[in-house]
């Protein structure tokens, strides 16, 4: 059990905030953080590394990573940071950086293995790909066998496919090392795939806490396919009205009522849902 | 999903919005849309596709209905689950499915064979695709 109970004050772009977090992490979950920037995830990460320091407490099985008198250094709680931007030394080589967290070549050689990296082990961060270095960085987190893993958007500069093959990766190291993981990230179908839970914050606070379906599946009343998106306009035509909404980077179109037409203003946020009965789905 | 392979016999236009009217053998079915594909002319043939879900049965209906499909079919078989009921019903060669409650299924007393009325609103009817031939 991974217990957090933690609060700083934060100068923010939004002006100040609290960070006030109680979460207890079960051991081997795997956790996406998400929320809205600003809202204090990267910070929370880097409070549970010791990069920052902040008031409460954090235990870590059992042991006391920080309370009211003391703090564990960095370098002393069992932990792998994958940053969105690999921060690789760019003077070693991919074998030399994970060599540089421990001195274990077997581990090493096991983790490139598992990673596809074998190949690579000599060449320079400079030669390689970004989903090639993202993984680098990974092998690089678990080379002293986190209790706790924790990643900032690891995947958010990657293309879509390079995203998939990691997210299976991520998991899989994740699954051989037994790793508690707490990862931030925006993308559903990455929360979905990854992680057993997901904590919301907003503002400091947790806002939401509970599993990617409970939480991601945006519904209300019996609908199941539900989307938020801006109001761009609405078009009468003939006895019916035509509402146009930006959805991501889609419009679409949807037939409402004069009484619905009325009721709603050009430029509002709105939800467009229907039951899941309705839609089709169809290779593209 | 129902599949029907029909020809656009008419289409009349308000602004964006569309009703048109195919031939399936005979038979025409009307569909309601926004904005057509270009390739959407009259005698341009198409996939026509309904959800199993928004295809409703009558039996000896009598009476004033506003579907704009009624569809003379039989009923080629009836597969009960706890709930639902799945009806695949033979249109003039092709096979349709309708899904409704059991208990709906059970008050018609549907039997195999028999002769049913598939009833579509315009507004659930859509295009699958162009066939181009």
């Amino acid at each position: 059990m991974i217990q957090i109970d933690i609060n700083k004050k934060l100068h923010g772009a939004n002006g100040e905030m609290d960070l006030c977090v109680r979460l207890d992490i079960l051991q081997g979950d795997f956790i996406a953080l998400a929320g809205q920037s600003g809202s204090g995830k990267t910070t929370l990460l880097r409070i549970l590394a010791g990069l920052e320091d902040s008031n409460g407490t954090i235990s870590v099985e059992g042991e006391i990573w920080q309370d009211g008198k003391s703090s564990l250094m960095p370098q002393k709680r069992k932990i792998g940071f994958v940053f969105q931007d690999y921060a690789l030394f760019g003077n070693m080589s991919v074998e030399q950086n994970l060599l540089y967290v421990q001195k274990d070549r077997a581990l090493a050689s096991k983790l490139l293995e598992l990673t596809q990296l074998s190949q690579l082990k000599d060449r320079m961060p400079s030669t390689l790909s970004g989903g090639q270095k993202q993984r680098v960085s990974l092998c690089r987190a678990m080379m002293n066998r986190p209790q706790l893993l924790l990643m900032d958007e690891p995947l958010s500069a990657l293309d879509p496919t390079m995203r998939t093959k990691l997210q299976q990766e991520i998991l899989a190291l994740h699954k051989e090392f037994g790793t508690t993981t707490l990862m931030v990230s925006h993308d559903p179908s990455e929360i979905y795939r990854l992680a057993q839970r997901v904590v919301v914050l907003n503002w400091g606070k947790i806002i939401n806490d509970g599993t990617p379906k409970d939480i991601l599946l945006k519904t209300s009343g019996s609908a199941k396919f539900s989307f938020e998106g801006e109001l761009l306009d609405i078009v009468q035509v003939d006895v019916i009205y035509v509402a146009i909404v930006a959805i991501g980077q889609q419009l679409v179109e949807v037939v409402v009522s004069d009484d619905e037409a009325k009721a709603l203003e050009i430029g509002q946020s709105v939800s467009v849902s229907t039951k899941a009965f309705t839609p089709r789905l169809k290779r593209v | 999903m129902s599949y029907l392979v029909a020809t656009v016999k008419q289409i009349e236009s308000c602004e964006n919005l569309h009703i048109v009217a195919f031939d399936y053998r005979g038979q025409t079915l009307r569909m309601m849309s926004l904005d057509l594909a270009d390739a959407i002319a009259i005698g341009t043939k198409v996939k026509l596709t309904i959800k199993p879900s928004h295809i409703a049965l009558a039996k000896n209906f009598e009476g004033e209905l506003s579907c704009s499909n009624q569809l003379q079919t039989t009923i080629v078989s009836i597969t009960n689950g706890e709930l639902l009921s799945a009806i695949k019903l033979d249109f003039l060669g092709t096979l349709l499915e309708s899904i409704v409650t059991l208990s709906s299924s059970q008050r018609m007393d549907l039997r195999v064979g028999e002769e049913i009325v598939a009833l579509i609103k315009a507004s659930e009817l859509s295009i699958d695709e162009v066939i181009n031939d």
